[in-house]
């Protein structure tokens, strides 16, 4: 029991990580499907360069490549005015491209395998605090309030003397710094950098994101509801739940069903940002 | 406004130099291999073009979408969808009935995997980008588990199907090897030139972009925008599941866990690079089928395949760049 509580926290950590990066990206109003491209950035970035320059170097570099990435996303969307799906989409191509190349050119062969890093409960501690601080950030602070305008209503933000595209900068930076954590936390939870291996935590984060109705907490919720069911679906090993042996991959699928159920509106209301796409 | 674009360009090409350079490779020696790869020998042209066959047909799924304002990011489960489906009926029918067939229920499942996302757009409002993402996802695993269970050819260690017999294969219209030209290439081509009379011709295709051009415009001048929110998804799909049947009745002859290597994406690319016109997915899919055979001619010569998928990305920002082109996605 005891396991499968801990197997969760660990499945999930990466997942809210990266849900609280959407978190502050698209509650500013800018669609983002560009976590996962983000997350494999840090992941291999922190691979390459932690045996060199200990866990700190590590994961400061693999956070500078996630936010390299988001800062992009925030300079083809708000300066070139680019469709924010187009961009993410071609970001995620960028990240699963250069990675595949950087890791196979500068990975040293000495380090494979045993990559330094910080200790795994340092990310689930952060994992739990993140949310909590986000949901207080945007209620109490200035900054945060600033957000959620800009997010719901641009022009409206603007007629008030905010700028959308100063307040989105500083969404998408916290947005690199979050996704890069989570890739992060990926090569320590495994110790190596394999070839896309976000494996689409990005895209359930998302949905994690949209299932919480882009709020933090529920969203760290749903996180960690996804987590269980990986969790359970790894403890379970085809072992038959009454007396019915349920596929791996239909476990694997559910985050995604669920997701789909509730954007057909069956589960709650609707609580997109008004303001999601906009210039 | 140009100067942001050339600042855009060079920072890219500056990007590739560098990581070339870095890795010791010579930017233009590189460039060089790519060519020589994919069009320097007649079998280098055969291989392009079995490359390219895919992309053309994936690419114009993703367009008829994009002209109704809409993306189809699920071209790649509509894809696995219809090659799935497709292998089933091909294996079952082993002849010429079995080929047609395994190609109509391809279509239809591809219209059926992208139908749930027209429908929660249609009358939901909810976002087509998200939903063709998480029906893209299921669509992988449960292709993946039919592979691995029902469909799994017996005594297999692989998870594969067995193989479509010959007879149920599409037929070759230029088979000198190392040059094969199949006749899925030339199903692209008419489907290319279909859809441009379709779209310019017809009252439904004229509707279509009129809804993705200017949805306000569309409502007033009296075309239900939830009607062909519907009818360009589904031909989407099916356009999309036509692209997975064609790919194993052309070339692969079975389905197997990780039947595609991404060309639903891919196809968001060739779509984006295309242009207003379906004529102008021949090129881009060319394009893009030029830069898929010269990467493994890359990556022979040591250079790691994924800088290619590095060009497609830049290449994709570019275009939308330059097309400036703001798709409505206001959820």
């Amino acid at each position: 029991m005891l396991s499968l509580l801990l197997l969760t926290v660990a499945l999930s950590t990466p997942l809210i990580l990266a849900a609280m990066g959407g978190f502050t990206s698209e509650r500013g109003g800018v669609i983002n499907i560009g976590l996962e491209g983000m997350m494999l950035m840090a992941a291999c970035a922190d691979a390459l360069a932690s045996p060199k320059f200990g866990p700190v170097g590590g994961l400061l570099i693999g956070i500078f490549a996630a936010v390299c990435i988001s800062l992009l996303h925030w300079l083809v969307t708000q300066i070139y005015k680019i469709d924010h799906v187009i961009s993410g989409m071609a970001l995620n191509a960028i990240a699963a491209g250069g990675t595949n190349f950087m890791h196979l050119k500068f990975t040293d062969e000495a380090h494979k395998g045993s990559v330094p890093n910080f200790p795994t409960w340092v990310f689930y501690i952060l994992a739990f605090v993140i949310p909590i601080v986000l949901w207080g950030y945007v209620r109490q602070t200035r900054g945060g309030l600033r957000l959620l305008a800009v997010g719901s209503d641009p022009d409206k933000a603007r007629l008030m003397g905010v700028q959308p595209m100063r307040v989105r900068f500083f969404g998408l930076l916290a947005t690199g710094v979050l996704t890069g954590i989570a890739g992060v936390e990926l090569v320590a939870y495994t110790g190596v950098f394999t070839d896309n291996m976000t494996a689409g935590r990005g895209y359930i984060a998302l949905a994690a994101l949209i299932l919480g109705g882009w709020r933090p907490l529920p969203a760290l919720g749903a996180c960690l509801a996804f987590g269980f069911f990986s969790a359970l679906q790894v403890q379970l090993q085809g072992t038959p739940v009454f007396g019915i042996s349920i596929p791996a991959e239909m476990w694997a699928a559910l985050p995604y069903l669920v997701t789909i159920v509730a954007l057909a509106g069956f589960l709650g209301k609707n609580r997109t940002p008004a303001g999601l796409g906009r210039a | 406004m140009i100067w942001r674009v050339v600042a855009l360009i060079s920072g890219a090409l500056a990007i590739l130099a560098g990581a070339l350079l870095s890795a010791h490779v010579g930017p233009m020696e590189a460039i060089r291999t790519l060519l020589h790869g994919s069009l320097g020998s007649p079998a280098a042209i055969g291989g392009t073009l079995r490359e390219t066959s895919p992309l053309l047909i994936a690419g114009l799924a993703v367009f008829i979408a994009l002209r109704a304002g809409l993306f189809n990011i699920g071209v790649e489960g509509q894809l696995l969808c219809g090659a799935a489906s497709c292998t089933y009926v091909a294996l079952k029918i082993p002849n010429v009935a079995g080929m047609l067939l395994g190609i109509l229920v391809g279509m239809l499942a591809g219209a059926l995997w992208a139908l749930p996302a027209g429908l929660i757009k249609a009358y939901r409002n909810g976002h087509e980008v998200i939903t063709t993402i998480m029906l893209n996802n299921v669509a992988l695993y449960l292709t993946s588990a039919l592979v691995s269970g029902p469909l799994k050819e017996k005594g297999q260690q692989d998870t594969t199907t067995a193989t479509v017999a010959d007879a149920t294969r599409l037929p070759w219209i230029y088979n000198h090897p190392p040059v094969q030209v199949n006749i899925a290439l030339i199903v692209g081509v008419l489907a290319a030139f279909a859809l441009a009379i379709w779209l310019k011709k017809t009252v439904a295709g004229y509707q279509l972009q009129a809804a993705g051009a200017n949805p306000t415009a569309a409502k007033f001048a009296g075309i239900s925008t939830a009607r062909t929110t519907l009818l360009a998804m589904t031909v989407s799909g099916a356009i999309g599941g036509l692209a997975g049947a064609m790919q194993v009745l052309a070339y692969e002859g079975r389905f197997y866990d990780g039947f595609s290597p991404g060309y639903g994406f891919d196809a968001l690319g060739v779509a984006l690079l295309a242009g207003s016109n379906p004529l102008g997915v021949l090129p881009s899919s060319l394009l893009f089928g030029i830069l898929a055979k010269g990467g493994i001619a890359l990556q022979i010569d040591g250079v790691p395949k994924g800088i290619t998928t590095v060009v497609l990305g830049f290449l994709i920002l570019i275009a939308a760049v330059v097309r400036y082109r703001k798709v409505n996605t206001v959820a």
